[in-house]
């Protein structure tokens, strides 16, 4: 008798989130079956990889970073860079000047610079907050406000937050809102029951579910991405079907892998190499986890994950 | 040294002499002064408020006391260093639970009747409600120069005829006494005997004019509350009920903290005392002088507590039961009289104790299960015990098994700012209107009390009526403004249930986001465990054919509320069954009937015990279970409906 493989297709779906608009918007989640088992079902929309600058500029990248925006004098200039390396799907910007305990830079002041970067690029937009609660509040609100009409992604609400976030991104504006947890299964459940139950639909919501860098406890990023796509897909949980996308950059290059120069550890070879090893691996292991979309930060890194993502889908 | 004058609401006061710089929560204990201090002087729950009237304090304040309270005197106890001559006022409630002492009135049906239920569902369990005490009448031949026997041969013949045993026994007590009791009643006695088929051990010798009565003791130690009994043992009628609050408190409201106390200097006698000396002696004489006999004539006691309460109770080293792998001393001992500890009854009475199952699953709870008859019902039957810790048995005829979740004091109202025990003053229900958010409550005490703090009861109560309401989220967050609902400085809001006009508190009784987070922790430790043990069975809730709830808190528990915010399981409500303090009716069957006694050690070697800490699903349980009702509202059907 001959052999018929039984495809694994589920018969629930990832939602599929539009993000940015125009020629450039793209569309992440879509698909109904695990990451990548292509076997089973056609991946209607392959994952999505961003690239990450800051409001920081130049002197917030390491050495090996800077060298790749040469010539840039400002965040605008950078951003325009960063649309032209190969790969690129989505840009990013952290806006991490706005920390009370580090730079405390005025939300007035980073959202300028937020205008700007819109002005200057095409290509759909992700704002990330300062990872202070209160301060993202104030700050991913105006974002909010002053990406209206460009489909951004809002990153993130959090538990703390995610009323005046929520509120405005998701009700106000329009936005997509980013809903971050601490890689937590339930932990991401409750948060878009509260995001939904606030009125922000389902629809327009992605998950950051928590990442770290390969090695820092990533075993519990693996096992609680794998579970919130089984929910999603075997048990059809509603709550649980937002497309998932990982901040990957901003946790490995604070590595000491990946910070270290080589005076300090010449045993260990170029640093560059070591962080772009590093983001690659981290951002691999997301996406074969569940991950929708990554943000990186080095080009190597994109232009690596876009062709490993090409190939697989 | 200077003097510290403790002054209390009655006009009563003590005065105390401390050096510089002492604590003043310390200089209270020492001085035998009861101020509530659930955290255990940690400067945490802020219950230790005391009001300085004359002298000086050195002493911060703290997040628990307003600007407002400050300026007018209220100070920590347990942030106060003596500096001075100084003279404080103890609020009331502080001292609530020792003038909480109190015995029953035994005309409450109510009180009676599961006592009688209990004592009926053993029985048609097929337990014989007997033991093997009894008064037997004596005459012996009076001795002479012909007739030269000793007293206790004497004796011994003539029990030996008179109960048709083989082997007889004479207390110590009864040589003491013999001599004495036999002439001055010429030798016509009446025996106080414990019966064992062909042996007998005569307890007490009396003489034939004296009222012989046998009674017997029954105590439930509970973490917080001690509740007991006295009895008649030969036809099992209740001569008097009690209860008063478990004079460990002041070294912790938990059993880790007491365990943590007990491992200082003279610690395993402070406690010792505190349960003996201060609590159960003056409890016991006080139930002997309402009915009405002398504490000599307590022949037999039974005491059912948790695991650590048993072992401060007889004065053993706690601390193993804390500590990883978690081995107590003993489950069962069979060993101790009530000399040994001190206990004002009969100097040679039998100590009997509900044997414990681990190290937090303990007499109490084995006691309860008996009282419960689960082990008698085909039924799958859940039994929950809502204490500082709750404890669950799961099972029926066939099979039982048991664990321990630490749920905090939260039900008993610590850990929660405006919380409580269910004493006078307690919110103990309250419905909440969705369009004003103006509350309505019961309070616990006569009429026209006003409320002073919130009880578990009231707690569920109001966190599932503030949910109905749409006034918290699932997190128990405010999403709603309004007259009642504040945030501080720091943004935490509050729902306020009473303005300080109308409380008969120094202030607003509210509700804040923080002790609803603590709330919400509790009842998921519970519905988590209940979660665990079923899966770890390969069942889910719904084979649950009935649950027994217990517990001295859940006198006023509103099950669909209960089931409304996720800390019971959502099944019929019917099969829900309050059954009061079952710890203590079934310390009242092991008391009284030897059939029981050997029953409850039957129950016990049958119950497996579950040790959550083990069980990889429990933590993800747990967090799934810290929302409003259920990270999985599927678990909730009822709910969703509405």
């Amino acid at each position: 008798m001959p052999f018929t493989a039984k495809s694994g297709k589920f018969n629930a779906k990832i939602n599929a989130v539009t993000m940015g608009t125009g020629d450039k918007a793209i569309t992440i989640g879509g698909e109904n079956v695990l990451p990548f088992y292509t076997f089973d079902e056609a991946i209607e929309n392959a994952p999505k990889v961003g690239i990450e600058i800051t409001d920081g500029g130049m002197e917030a990248e390491p050495e090996c970073i800077q060298k790749c925006y040469e010539g840039c004098a400002s965040v605008v200039d950078m951003a325009k860079k960063a649309a032209t390396f190969e790969g690129v799907d989505f840009l990013s910007i952290r806006l991490e000047g706005g920390d009370p305990n580090g730079k405390n830079k005025s939300t007035e002041e980073l959202i300028a610079l937020v205008n700007d970067v819109a002005a200057a690029v095409d290509l759909p937009l992700v704002v990330c907050g300062c990872k202070n609660v209160e301060k993202d509040a104030e700050l991913l609100d105006k974002a909010a406000a002053a990406l209206a009409g460009k489909n951004a992604v809002i990153l993130a609400a959090k538990e703390e937050n995610y009323k005046t976030v929520g509120a405005s991104a998701g009700l106000a504006y329009k936005q997509v809102v980013g809903a971050e947890s601490a890689v937590d299964i339930n932990l991401a459940k409750q948060l878009n029951v509260l995001l939904t139950q606030l009125g922000v639909s389902g629809q327009s919501v992605v998950m950051n579910v928590g990442t770290a860098s390969a090695g820092y406890g990533f075993e519990y990023v693996v096992s609680t991405m794998d579970r919130v796509k089984a929910a999603a897909l075997s048990q059809s949980d509603a709550t649980l079907q937002m497309p998932i996308i990982t901040p990957v950059a901003s946790e490995v290059w604070n590595v000491k892998e990946a910070a270290a120069s080589e005076a300090d550890m010449p045993e260990w070879g170029n640093q560059e190499e070591r962080g772009v090893d590093m983001e690659i691996e981290t951002a691999a292991a997301v996406l074969a986890a569940g991950s929708n979309a990554v943000i990186l930060r080095h080009p190597e890194s994109v232009k690596t994950i876009s062709t490993l993502v090409k190939e697989l889908v | 040294m200077y003097k510290v004058t403790f002054k209390f609401e009655n006009g009563e006061s003590v005065e105390v002499f401390a050096g510089s710089g002492e604590n003043l929560l310390e200089v209270a204990r020492k001085a035998n002064v009861a101020i509530d201090a659930p955290c255990s002087g940690n400067a945490a729950c802020g219950k230790c408020k005391v009001k300085l009237t004359g002298g000086e304090l050195d002493s911060k304040q703290t997040r628990h006391i307003t600007d407002e309270e400050y300026a007018q005197g209220w100070r920590l106890s347990c942030v106060s260093k003596i500096i001075g001559d100084v003279e404080v006022l103890v609020p009331d409630i502080a001292s609530a639970y020792r003038s909480r002492m109190k015995v029953a009135d035994l005309g409450s049906a109510e009180e009676l009747q599961i006592f009688e239920k209990t004592k009926n569902d053993i029985a048609s369990a097929g337990i014989a409600f007997k033991n093997d005490l009894e008064v037997v009448e004596i005459t012996m031949e009076e001795p002479s120069l012909d007739n030269t026997m000793p007293d206790n041969e004497r004796l011994t013949w003539a029990v030996e005829a008179a109960c048709g045993a083989s082997e007889v026994k004479l207390s110590f007590a009864v040589l003491m006494k013999l001599a004495e009791v036999l002439r001055k009643s010429s030798f016509r006695v009446q025996c106080v005997v414990s019966r064992d088929g062909e042996r007998a051990e005569v307890l007490d010798v009396l003489s034939a004019e004296e009222k012989a009565q046998v009674c017997g003791l029954a105590v439930d130690i509970g973490t917080t509350t001690v509740s007991a009994l006295i009895i008649d043992m030969t036809n099992g009628g209740i001569l008097a009920k009690a209860s008063a609050g478990n004079g460990q408190i002041r070294y912790g409201a938990d059993v880790i903290n007491r365990i943590i106390e007990q491992q200082k200097d003279g610690g395993r006698k402070k406690l010792q005392d505190a349960i003996i000396k201060e609590t159960l002696n003056p409890l016991i004489d006080a139930m002997c002088a309402s009915a009405g006999i002398h504490p000599e004539q307590v022949y037999r006691m039974c005491v059912a507590g948790n695991t650590t309460m048993n072992h401060l109770f007889v004065g053993v080293d706690a601390d193993p039961v804390r500590m990883e792998p978690f081995i107590p001393t003993f489950f069962e001992t069979d060993s101790i009289c009530a000399q040994d500890l001190g206990i004002h009854i009969y100097p040679h009475a039998r100590i009997l104790m509900a044997p414990n199952i681990g190290s937090y699953v303990g007499g109490d709870i084995t006691a309860g299960t008996l009282a419960s008859t689960i082990w008698n019902s085909e039924e799958m039957s859940l039994f929950i015990d809502l204490g500082t810790n709750g404890e669950l048995v799961f099972g029926n005829s066939e099979f039982m098994m048991s664990c321990a979740c630490s749920a905090g004091p939260a039900f008993e109202g610590g850990d929660i700012s405006c919380g409580m025990r269910a004493t006078d003053g307690a919110i103990e229900a309250c419905t909440i209107d969705k369009d004003t958010m103006e509350p309505t409550f019961k309070i616990v005490g006569d009429e026209g009390q006003k409320p002073v703090g919130i009880c578990g009861s009231g707690i569920i109560d109001i966190i599932s009526e503030l949910f109905r309401c749409g006034i918290i989220s699932p997190k128990g967050k405010f999403i709603r403004e309004g007259e009642r609902i504040r945030h501080d400085s720091y943004g935490m809001g509050s729902y306020v249930l009473a303005f300080k006009e109308d409380a008969a508190s120094v202030k607003d009784i509210e509700l804040t986001e923080v002790d609803i987070d603590n709330f919400i922790r509790a009842k998921g430790a519970i519905f988590s465990a209940i979660r665990v043990m079923l899966s770890s069975l390969d069942f889910d809730v719904s084979m649950i054919e009935r649950v027994l709830v217990a517990g001295g808190i859940g006198s006023g528990i509103n099950m669909r509320n209960a089931v409304n915010i996720g800390m019971f399981p959502d099944i019929e409500l019917e099969k829900f069954t309050y059954i009061g303090n079952s710890s203590l009716s079934g310390a009242y069957a092991i008391l009284y009937s030897k059939e029981a006694e050997a029953k409850v050690a039957d129950v016990a070697h049958n119950m497996t015990y579950l040790e959550l800490s083990n069980e990889p699903s429990y933590m993800d349980e747990f967090v799934a279970s810290c929302f409003l009702p259920h990270t999985d509202a599927t678990l909730f059907p009822s709910l969703e409906m509405k």
